[in-house]
């Protein structure tokens, strides 16, 4: 099969980071080729290179035998090379066919052909076989997943050679990455070929034709999917062995009888249903669900930033009554939230100021003197940085800075700083890379031994079989089964998350 | 501190410092506000030699010290996201009820100073109030103030027969008199602008309000009282119009209708000239100084060159969309 794309000996120098050293990539027409490597390894680079958004310092890229140099990313569209961002560019406001052929109308100057639109639009989603999309629908009435089809249809629009998802399914169901990959299959049919960014390798091998791993800016090899395992990509990604990805078992559960947090019949509006746990310290409980089924709820409410509508909670003992964040901090209860991004950073702030944000009280210089002692806070500081591994350049690098999961770290490290006893983690990997998750793992495991209690929500069994002591599962709010370590199996797990059998709690 | 040793793991990360030259260019691009005035003092100088005399560069720093407290506060609202267009009028009620009280004899100098600086300061907290429970934007609210506010001052004025003179030896010292050859009104302002620089940079208060610019929503997941600290900042921005309601009171000697109107576009300008963000979160308080001192050159400039007032309002103007503009073209090369 001939190489459509080719991009041979890609730089990419950034101010203090050589974020592309020499990469390559060559991709086959009519194939999924997916782009795998940690968050840093530079395939976002890579990815926006080919798109004419950044222009490369050295190094070749050429389609279908001609090379090209953009100056723009309207160039890279204008020859089929065509990008889907994971924040999607639809204009909430417009139907779906209007949004087709957002700036490219059909029609003369002054008029828009709205026939043609939504004929062209129709003739795409045939060819796609998307039956359950409306064109004449507003883009904000649809679910995420639709709005993304919408996308690539979109791209379809443009006379498609090269497809660039990244990471189309960090958000999307089990369910609906099935679909999604049955769509770009029949994309692949088009004769175009598609580039796949993702952190989930099971996708890769489950769907993908070849693969490209970058490390460190470097091409570290192009694979067949079907000649590899799950564990040699990791490896490749990585650079190590890929030993003990979910160290769970190195903490040993409940080290007290008396629990850290106990939760008696909580009611949060309709999304969580009189539920009932008690979390000791030294112990991980998992949280899983359906998406929706009250479990990110859950947390938040124990959190105080969604109100109780009923039930009560116990801290060591206690009844305590949170209302908001701060009264959860003071209970020793914290946070970390599945937008890391909207609830969790603070963009152009110093890595330094980040982490001390809730703790900032405890660096006075005086207790009637409210000045910062600055030396103390930054020593703190450097101490969590190190503690948690992030790979920084200086406690005053600015968050942007960062990748995905240093960032997460740098949220981690917040709160370790505060010196919290029971950590509320929602979906603490989502969006960071293999390196990253197994270093995450590996903290919340050693915390569980230092005595701390925790409690993770994820959507991904395997995480939560690995690091989980006990497993809540719930459904449509309600807790509908507590499982111990010993007796949970994958295929018991799903089919509880799923609402199979409803048994009463366990 | 005794936490956890368990995390050892992940230890090692380098943390270095920046190279000399990452240094050199962050400090350029952070002071480039201070070469851009030493280049316009030097034109404006050699295009106009009276430009440079002490007298009128002591001029110039006295014409702007009323634009410059006042940019204080607005520096602190723009920080936190919002903006303030009610501090002309405040300035004004402030002048307004101080003279008030003092020329009909009901309170000595220093409380009639204090309950103007305390009307404007309620001003700050209605909008406060208004925007940051009420969830109105702040440019509809205190809009609203203004017209409202000027509306009410004006009407203590007009009961009280139109003007208010300015008689008080305080207020003619602080207008008039040298301190070490240096007018008592520039000291009086460089030390306001020092107590609140350390406000914000060296206290936890100063940190959050930077904080909540950056990201409020992460701020107040943090524990911090977001809604609070922003109806402050608001506050603050009355407060620092109060006072400077009252400093221009004593350079005008008079307190009239028209005292302060328009003057908050001065006074974003100055905060916007200084490089603040108007979408918050970043900047530097000293730099609003610089950028009212900015604003002040030109217009002493044009002055001297006899160019005509109207001129000088559209040249006010242009440089307020200039600014506008280079905050935008300087955060898009950030991101």
């Amino acid at each position: 099969m001939r190489n459509v794309l080719e991009m041979r000996g890609i730089s990419k120098r950034f101010p203090g980071v050589l974020a592309l050293d020499h990469a390559d990539l060559s991709v086959r027409s009519g194939e999924i080729h997916s782009l795998i490597g940690q968050n840093g390894a530079g395939k976002s680079t890579m990815m926006k290179i080919l798109s004419g958004m950044y222009a490369a310092d050295a190094g070749t890229v050429t389609l279908e035998g001609k090379e090209l140099s953009f100056r723009h990313p309207r160039e890279a569209l204008q020859k089929g090379i065509v990008t889907v961002y994971q924040e999607l560019s639809l204009l909430p406001n417009l139907t779906v066919a209007e949004n087709m052929f957002l700036g490219r109308e059909p029609g003369s100057r002054l008029t828009v052909d709205d026939r043609a639109i939504r004929r062209r639009s129709k003739e795409i989603f045939e060819q796609l076989g998307i039956e359950d999309i409306d064109v004449d629908e507003r883009i904000s009435d649809l679910p995420l997943a639709q709005r993304q089809l919408v996308e690539i249809a979109k791209a379809l629009s443009h006379d498609l050679k090269v497809l660039v998802l990244d990471e189309p399914t960090a958000p999307l169901t089990n369910e609906d990455t099935e679909h999604l990959f049955q769509i770009l299959n029949r994309v692949r049919g088009t004769g175009a070929s598609i580039i796949f960014i993702t952190h989930r390798l099971r996708e890769v091998l489950a769907f993908c034709d070849r693969g490209t791993i970058l490390r460190n800016g470097r091409t570290v090899t192009t694979v067949d999917v079907a000649a590899v395992t799950e564990n040699q990509l990791i490896e490749a990604m990585i650079g190590q062995e890929a030993d003990a990805f979910y160290q769970a078992s190195s903490h040993r559960g409940a080290i007290s009888s008396v629990p850290a947090l106990e939760v008696r019949n909580l009611t949060v509006g309709t999304r969580v249903l009189d539920v009932s746990f008690q979390l000791y310290p030294g112990e991980i409980i998992g949280v899983t669900g359906l998406l929706g089924a009250g479990q990110n709820e859950l947390l938040r409410c124990l959190f105080g930033v969604l109100p109780r509508s009923g039930g009560s909670v116990y801290r060591d003992g206690r009844e305590i009554l949170i209302h908001s964040p701060r009264e959860a901090i003071d209970n020793g209860i914290c946070l970390l939230t599945e937008n890391r991004k909207e609830e969790g950073l603070i963009i152009d702030m110093s890595v330094k100021e980040n982490i001390t944000l809730p703790s900032l009280s405890s660096f006075r210089r005086g207790r009637f003197l409210p000045l910062l002692n600055n030396r103390r806070e930054r020593d703190s500081a450097v101490d969590f940085i190190r503690k948690v591994g992030i790979t920084l350049r200086t406690p005053g690098s600015r968050m942007r800075t960062l990748s995905g999961g240093n960032q997460q770290k740098t949220i981690v490290a917040r709160w370790l700083l505060s010196n919290l006893d029971v950590l509320l983690f929602i979906e603490p990997t989502r969006g960071i890379d293999v390196g990253a998750k197994a270093e995450i793992y590996r903290m919340l495991s050693a915390l569980a031994a230092e005595g701390k209690a925790i409690m993770v929500v994820s959507t991904d069994h395997n995480e939560i079989l690995g690091v989980s002591d006990r497993i809540l599962v719930m459904y449509k709010g309600r807790l509908s089964r507590i499982l111990s370590r010993s007796e949970a199996g994958e295929e018991q797990l799903l089919s509880e998350i799923q609402g199979w059998h409803k048994h009463a709690q366990g | 501190m005794p936490r956890g040793n368990a995390l050892a793991q992940g230890a090692g990360s380098p943390i270095t410092m920046l190279s000399r030259g990452e240094r050199v260019r962050s400090l350029a691009s952070e002071w480039g506000i201070v070469l851009v005035i030493v280049a316009l003092g030097a034109l404006f100088g050699l295009t106009a030699p009276r430009f440079l005399l002490t007298e009128n560069i002591v001029t110039i720093f006295k014409q702007i010290s009323v634009v410059a407290i006042m940019a204080i506060g607005m520096f602190v609202v723009i920080l936190v996201g919002g903006i303030d267009l009610s501090v002309g009028s405040s300035a004004l009620l402030s002048a307004v009820v101080t003279m008030f009280l003092l020329n009909h004899g009901y309170l000595p100098t220093s409380l009639a100073i204090l309950a103007g600086i305390a009307a404007a300061c309620a001003i700050g907290l209605v909008n406060g109030f208004l925007v940051e429970s009420a969830g109105i934007s702040p440019i509809i609210v205190t809009l609203g103030t203004m017209i409202a506010v000027r509306g009410l001052a004006q009407t203590i004025l007009w009961i009280d027969n139109a003007w208010l003179w300015v008689r008080d030896p305080a207020f003619t010292f602080i207008a008039q008199k040298n301190i070490l050859y240096i007018p008592a009104l520039v000291i009086f302002t460089v030390l306001l602008y020092i107590v609140f620089a350390v406000v914000l940079r060296q206290t936890s208060f100063g940190r959050f309000l930077y904080a909540i610019g950056g990201n409020a929503r992460a701020t107040a997941l943090c524990g911090v009282p977001v809604v609070r600290l922003k109806t402050i900042a608001y506050v603050l921005s009355g407060f620092t119009a109060g006072i400077g309601g009252l400093v221009l009171a004593a350079r005008l000697s008079a307190v009239s209708p028209g005292v302060g109107n328009n003057i908050q576009f001065d006074v974003i300008l100055a905060v916007v000239l200084g490089g603040a963000s108007l979408t918050g979160g970043s900047g530097r308080l000293e730099k609003s100084m610089l950028g009212a001192l900015i604003a002040g050159m030109i217009l002493n400039y044009l002055t001297i060159k006899g160019i005509p007032g109207p001129y000088q309002t559209a040249v006010n103007g242009l440089l307020i969309l200039a600014a506008v503009v280079i905050d935008r073209v300087s955060r898009g090369k950030a991101e």
